[in-house]
């Protein structure tokens, strides 16, 4: 049987939601903050509580089978490539600096959604990342930290 | 009053800030032409831009970016039958068939005059309501605010269209919960950091503003494949701009009823553009008689002006709650408070006291923005409609690196970069399952002012929570959400009455 798009949902905002609430009984209070009618603890049991709640509803008033999500035929690929090197950007920052880590890419996010001109690839990157750096640390004054590998913290 | 609006019309009109309402114009209409970038990522990527200059001028870039969205979104809507956003779904309905049968001019003029009229008589309605509204709201006490947060919350779930009540709902209670997360600023206890340094403070409005709605419309537009840039149109060739008199005589009514319409279905937290546009297309095609009841949905002129004024009048009326309450009724203006909140202003009663010049320049450039669009990007449509022929594998990179350096370049903390992906990889899997992503930020945006609000209520109130119901505002408030909650029942009634269709599953708050 395959899960509708709501029990799916539904099903992760429930356990989402336990664990919420498992967590926020691990909140530690101050000596005395038990006496106050509204602790640090408060307001994350009642959410805990709707959550649990209104995740259930759905579980039950949701369509059964019928609405499955039906991802196969989406562009998984591209998105995952992207998501990859975005990561690796923000590793990269700190190490390679701005200019190069951003050159990088965009270079690696065009050739990721199918522009495989180098000639594109280095035109658009690289003028577009002096301008934006220009004007990042010469008219709006912020400054950019160096890369590790060229002596930067 | 008089004064106030001399201190808007000051500030509105120093050179800086009337560039930021052109600047703002242009940058919106283009976010928004792109299909699936809404006016909520347009105005997300400009807040890092808006945390080095003056509150005022940061604010009024953001409503001319929110202007230059809907009115961008209109643009593709007509142009190409992909609305840039939800606001302007219905404009596609009958702006298509006008441009299929080479009246595109003439359609995107029609809905730029309609804009412009829709959105001119709400600005003047918000100049004369917020200050009253905000003189009310002044006696409010802790006890009022909380339950007109509660009030905006349950709104935009209940507005969110069919079968999306309960998931609004969900993401609701989800948005509050991240806003639980870091230090608690009554007690000063740590929650949900799990020692985490990086969670002290709390998650970041910005970084969950660019994760799910700039970093996630943008890697969406890459995930659905569309065939959007299958035939690129020629947009130098738009036909005759100019409307006759009759055309003119025919839609005046029309703008000016949806025009009211609009800007009350905006006050209404919750409601807002997409609902008013909605609703304003419905009603005239009910009150419509004979052959121009056919030609609803085949190129008619009134089912273009009646959405376009409406949405346009909603955006402004939807300041009302924002600037007078200090609670945004939707996503766009929750992201807006989050921004003005980063500025060191409160919104809400004490701001036409305390920040009258922000409160009022607002007010004033929103005439310029409606002004600008009609005489700036009416005629510059051809040439920034080009920019839509930027290839996507070009295109794409860039936002996310817009996205990524915005949030980077306030913290220069590379940690939430990742933690950024994290949080679209989220958003993308909750998007395909169709859960809304505006009822979250808002959630987050309120968490804190709701549960200080609760605190010193019950402080005030001997811990007893019996100023829900001894209270006459608080009580009123109260029953009007439940109100609100039960409505979704009635729903059928309703669209019997004005007959709505709405498109697809559901209507999405913008």
């Amino acid at each position: 049987m395959t899960l509708s798009k709501e029990r799916i949902g539904a099903l992760f905002f429930l356990a989402l939601s336990i664990l919420y609430g498992y967590f926020a009984s691990g909140i530690k209070l101050y000596p005395g903050d038990e006496l106050d009618p509204m602790t640090a603890q408060t307001l994350p049991f009642v959410l805990s509580g709707l959550g649990i709640a209104f995740s259930l509803s759905l579980l039950i008033s949701g369509k059964g089978a019928g609405r499955s999500m039906g991802v196969a035929h989406l562009n998984w690929k591209p998105v995952i490539g992207l998501m990859l090197i975005s990561l690796a950007y923000g590793f990269a920052l700190d190490w390679l600096g701005f200019l190069i880590s951003t050159i990088l890419f965009l270079i690696a996010g065009f050739r990721i959604l199918g522009e495989k001109r180098v000639k594109i690839l280095l035109l658009v990157a690289v003028p577009f990342v002096f301008i934006f750096w220009f004007g990042l640390t010469q008219m709006l004054d912020i400054y950019l930290a160096p890369g590790r590998i060229f002596g930067g913290q | 009053m008089l004064d106030g609006i001399l201190t808007g019309l000051q500030t509105a009109i120093m050179p800086t800030n009337l560039m930021m309402v052109v600047l703002g114009c242009f940058v919106g209409t283009f976010i928004g032409m792109l299909p699936g970038l809404g006016p909520v990522s347009a105005i997300a990527l400009m807040i890092p831009i808006t945390y080095g200059i003056d509150p005022s001028s940061g604010i009024i870039l953001m409503a001319g970016v929110y202007y230059g969205a809907i009115f961008g979104g209109s643009t593709s809507s007509i142009l190409i039958n992909a609305p840039g956003c939800s606001g302007t779904v219905v404009t596609a309905f009958d702006g298509y068939p006008m441009a299929a049968r080479g009246q595109a001019g003439k359609a995107l003029a029609l809905a730029a005059y309609s804009s412009f009229t829709g959105g001119t008589i709400s600005a003047i309605f918000l100049l004369l309501a917020a200050p009253m509204l905000a003189k009310v709201s002044l006696s409010f006490q802790s006890a009022d605010y909380f339950a007109l947060m509660v009030l905006g919350l349950s709104a935009v779930a209940a507005f969110s269209g069919k079968g999306q009540i309960l998931k609004a709902l969900i993401m609701t209670v989800f948005g509050l919960m991240l806003s639980t997360v870091g230090t608690d600023r009554a007690t000063g206890v740590e929650r949900f950091t799990f020692g985490s340094i990086d969670l002290l403070d709390g998650i970041s409005f910005l970084l969950l503003a660019m994760a799910t709605f700039a970093l996630a419309e943008a890697m969406m537009s890459v995930l659905e494949r569309t065939d959007e840039d299958a035939e690129p149109q020629d947009m130098t060739k738009l036909g005759s701009m100019k409307l006759s008199a009759e055309e003119v005589k025919e839609v005046a009514p029309t703008v000016g009823r949806s025009s009211v319409l609009g800007f009350l279905v905006g006050v209404l937290p919750g409601a807002g553009a997409t609902i008013a546009a909605f609703l304003a297309y419905g009603v005239d095609r009910n009150l419509a008689r004979g052959d121009s009841k056919d030609e609803f949905g085949n190129g008619s002129l009134r089912g273009l002006a009646a959405p376009e004024a409406a949405n346009n009048a909603a955006s402004s009326g939807s300041f009302v709650p924002l600037l007078t309450l200090g609670i945004p009724g939707s996503g766009t203006t929750a992201i807006m408070l989050g921004a003005l909140i980063s500025y060191g202003i409160q919104p809400g009663p004490r701001l036409f006291v305390d920040n009258p010049e922000v409160f009022w320049s607002v007010i004033i450039s929103m005439y310029f923005g409606n002004v600008v669009l009609l005489i700036l990007n009416l005629p510059l449509i051809p040439y920034i409609s080009r920019l839509l022929i930027i290839p996507k594998p070009i295109l794409v990179p860039m936002i996310l690196l817009f996205s990524i350096t915005g949030v980077y370049l306030v913290s220069f903390n590379s940690m939430d970069i990742l933690i950024m992906v994290g949080i679209c990889a989220l958003a993308i899997f909750l998007r395909l399952l169709t859960f809304p992503m505006a009822p979250l930020l808002l959630g987050f945006i309120l968490g804190g002012m709701m549960e200080d609000n609760l605190r010193r209520a019950l402080l005030i109130n001997d811990d007893s929570l019996s100023f829900l119901w001894q209270r006459p505002i608080t009580l009123t408030i109260m029953l009007i959400t439940v109100l609100i909650l039960i409505a979704p029942v009635f729903q059928k009634t309703i669209k019997r009455i004005f007959h709505i269709e709405s498109r697809g599953d559901s209507l999405t708050i913008d």
